[in-house]
């Protein structure tokens, strides 16, 4: 059944919407060529990449597949992450105001993380015990949201909702933070907390990756839930879509999505407000055809500040989620200047 | 037999024991005072409350159904339907296939024309008027096909020519074998369009029946606490308070 339905709603796709995701997808592929070819030595990206696949050990083999590489799919995952998991949450929430770093799911996911730095929770874990942590914090803060802001919630509801849970996560990140253990530990959360790629191994990527994979199939699989939601929950039950049942489905991916992120590389904030903004006109305002070009738009966008970041002078590194905050935020209050006749 | 029978539905204390049958080609009226459970009633039989008593459709219980079986043969079109998203007015009656997994074409064309929006097909529905975008919500459900459509106030706030309009659109409806349950306040259209009426105040049945065995002032009166003037010789019938 559910491959008729995929038939279906892919057949009226049409006009300019034919060409979004090659489009994005051409994009993104230029992106990750010029992000792994550039950098303080100059190589063929492509020369070296096979270089390295073929297990040589040659300079320009190592310096892709051991820096390059990891950065730049680190970049694309924890963007796509982020594009996919913003478009989830404001079809899920029907509101273009909502990102998981404006809600708190990123604070609670941090929290999570920052828990496990320093207690050493779940030790058996091993590497594993930070992203986990990271994704019962950003589940936690997600299911705090829906109970806090009802499930019949007006944008501005949402929001406020939203602001609570992420001061309450950003209190208990402080009262972690003032009780470092020393100094140099909490300037590592700290700047870990700012959001970065860089110097991460190609090991983040076995968890980053399985749990992207398992969360967009989660989130994309409720695809008609979203679309049936633009219609309200009642609506959207009354055409059998289980509203509350498969929200959850679609709370458990974000956390998925978001919990790993942070976990890896930081906050990397606003790409989940800012890029189903830009895509939705593109998409004709459909929720559920927003998910994969916000993905494919995201990786691009992120991969992108990274090479930007990589550009600036090299002493004082511009973390990559302060660069993404500075655009990020100032359309932030764009977009509220804008909807606010709405609200009212 | 009936197409839809309702035995002793209660939900909470808003609504108890209503009983109804409903027929083939049948449009029965919901009619009663604000809060007299018009709305609890739909919502409960189109499955979205937890209610007791029985719902069969064709002798078959409702509630052993899967809820995307339910959906495509019981369809609900809320009073207040707003759309978060711009998305286009075709895109919102493909919305009727869901629960088919579907979009059926000539489905979706053929009611864009009976609800006369094939013109504005591929526009925002929010550019729309009231009464255009009252014509978007019902031709989603009908794109759906349900055997019984449940309809809540869907003319309170449009102009006389779309209430005709819309009433004529749910009459067609009914009369193409489906059944249709109306919630409405209007009880000058509920008696010209009706074939059955059924009152209900504070969650009671009060009088289920004939239009004129409901609408008279006997009956109306002591309900809605005003004198009801009724007059169904006229054409169009009249229903007022006096």
């Amino acid at each position: 059944m559910s491959r008729t339905l995929e038939f279906g709603f892919n057949q009226s796709i049409g006009g300019m919407e034919k060409y979004l995701n090659p489009f994005l997808i051409m994009t993104l592929l230029v992106v990750t060529l010029v992000s792994i070819s550039f950098g303080t030595i100059d190589l063929n990206a492509l020369t070296a990449l096979m270089e390295w696949f073929a297990a040589s050990d040659s300079r320009e083999a190592l310096i892709v597949g051991e820096i390059r590489l990891p950065r730049t799919l680190l970049a694309l995952i924890v963007g796509a992450a982020m594009g996919l998991s913003g478009a989830a949450l404001q079809g899920l929430f029907r509101n273009p105001l909502v990102d998981p770093g404006l809600i708190g799911a990123s604070q609670g996911a941090a929290l999570g993380a920052a828990l496990v730095f320093y207690f050493n929770l779940f030790s058996s874990l091993g590497a594993l015990a930070t992203p986990i942590a990271g994704l019962i914090g950003a589940a936690i803060t997600l299911f705090l949201l829906m109970g806090l802001s009802g499930s019949m919630a007006r944008p501005a509801v949402i929001i406020m909702a939203g602001l609570a849970i992420s001061s309450l996560a950003s209190a208990l990140l402080a009262v972690v933070l003032n009780f470092a253990p020393n100094p140099y530990a909490m300037q590592e959360l700290v700047f870990w907390m700012l959001g970065s790629v860089s110097n991460r191994g190609l090991d983040n990527l076995a968890i980053l990756l399985p749990a992207f994979a398992l969360g967009s199939i989660v989130i994309y699989r409720q695809r008609q839930l979203l679309l049936g939601l633009s219609l309200g929950e009642q609506v959207a039950d009354s055409m059998g879509l289980e509203v509350v049942k498969r929200g959850r489905y679609i709370i458990l991916g974000t956390a998925l999505l978001v919990g790993s992120s942070v976990a890896i590389a930081g906050n990397i904030g606003f790409v989940g407000l800012v890029i189903p903004h830009l895509i939705r006109p593109l998409v004709k305002y459909r929720p559920d055809r927003l998910l994969v070009p916000s993905a494919l738009a995201g990786a691009t966008v992120v991969c992108s500040a990274d090479i930007l970041v990589r550009l600036l002078p090299p002493e004082r590194e511009l973390k990559l989620g302060v660069l993404t905050a500075l655009v990020g935020a100032p359309f932030f209050v764009w977009l509220i200047w804008k909807e606010r006749q709405r609200w009212i | 037999m009936d197409l839809m029978s309702v035995q002793k539905l209660s939900v909470d204390q808003r609504v108890s024991d209503v009983s109804l049958g409903l027929q083939q080609g049948e449009i029965l009226g919901l009619i009663g005072p604000n809060g007299a459970g018009k709305s609890t009633l739909l919502n409960a039989i189109a499955g979205l409350l937890d209610s007791s008593g029985e719902i069969e459709l064709s002798g078959q219980k409702i509630n052993q159904l899967r809820r995307v079986e339910r959906a495509r043969k019981v369809a609900l079109q809320p009073q207040f339907v707003e759309s978060v998203w711009a998305l286009s007015v075709h895109d919102i009656v493909s919305m009727g296939r869901l629960p088919w997994g579907d979009s059926d074409q000539t489905i979706i064309q053929r009611v864009m024309q009976q609800t006369n929006i094939q013109d504005f097909a591929r526009r925002p529905v929010n550019e729309l008027s009231g009464g255009e975008r009252a014509r978007v919500w019902l031709a989603r459900v009908l794109a759906n096909q349900p055997r019984v459509l449940l309809v809540d106030e869907p003319v309170a706030n449009l102009d006389i020519h779309y209430q005709q309009e819309v009433m004529q659109i749910l009459v067609d409806y009914a009369n193409e074998g489906h059944a249709v349950i109306i919630a409405i306040h209007d009880l000058s259209l509920a008696a010209r369009y009706c074939d059955r009426l059924c009152l209900l105040h504070r969650g009671q049945q009060i009088k289920t029946g004939k239009v004129e065995d409901v609408l008279n002032s006997q009956v109306l009166s002591p309900v809605f606490d005003v004198d009801v003037y009724v007059d169904l010789q006229n054409s169009p019938p009249v229903v007022l308070a006096q």
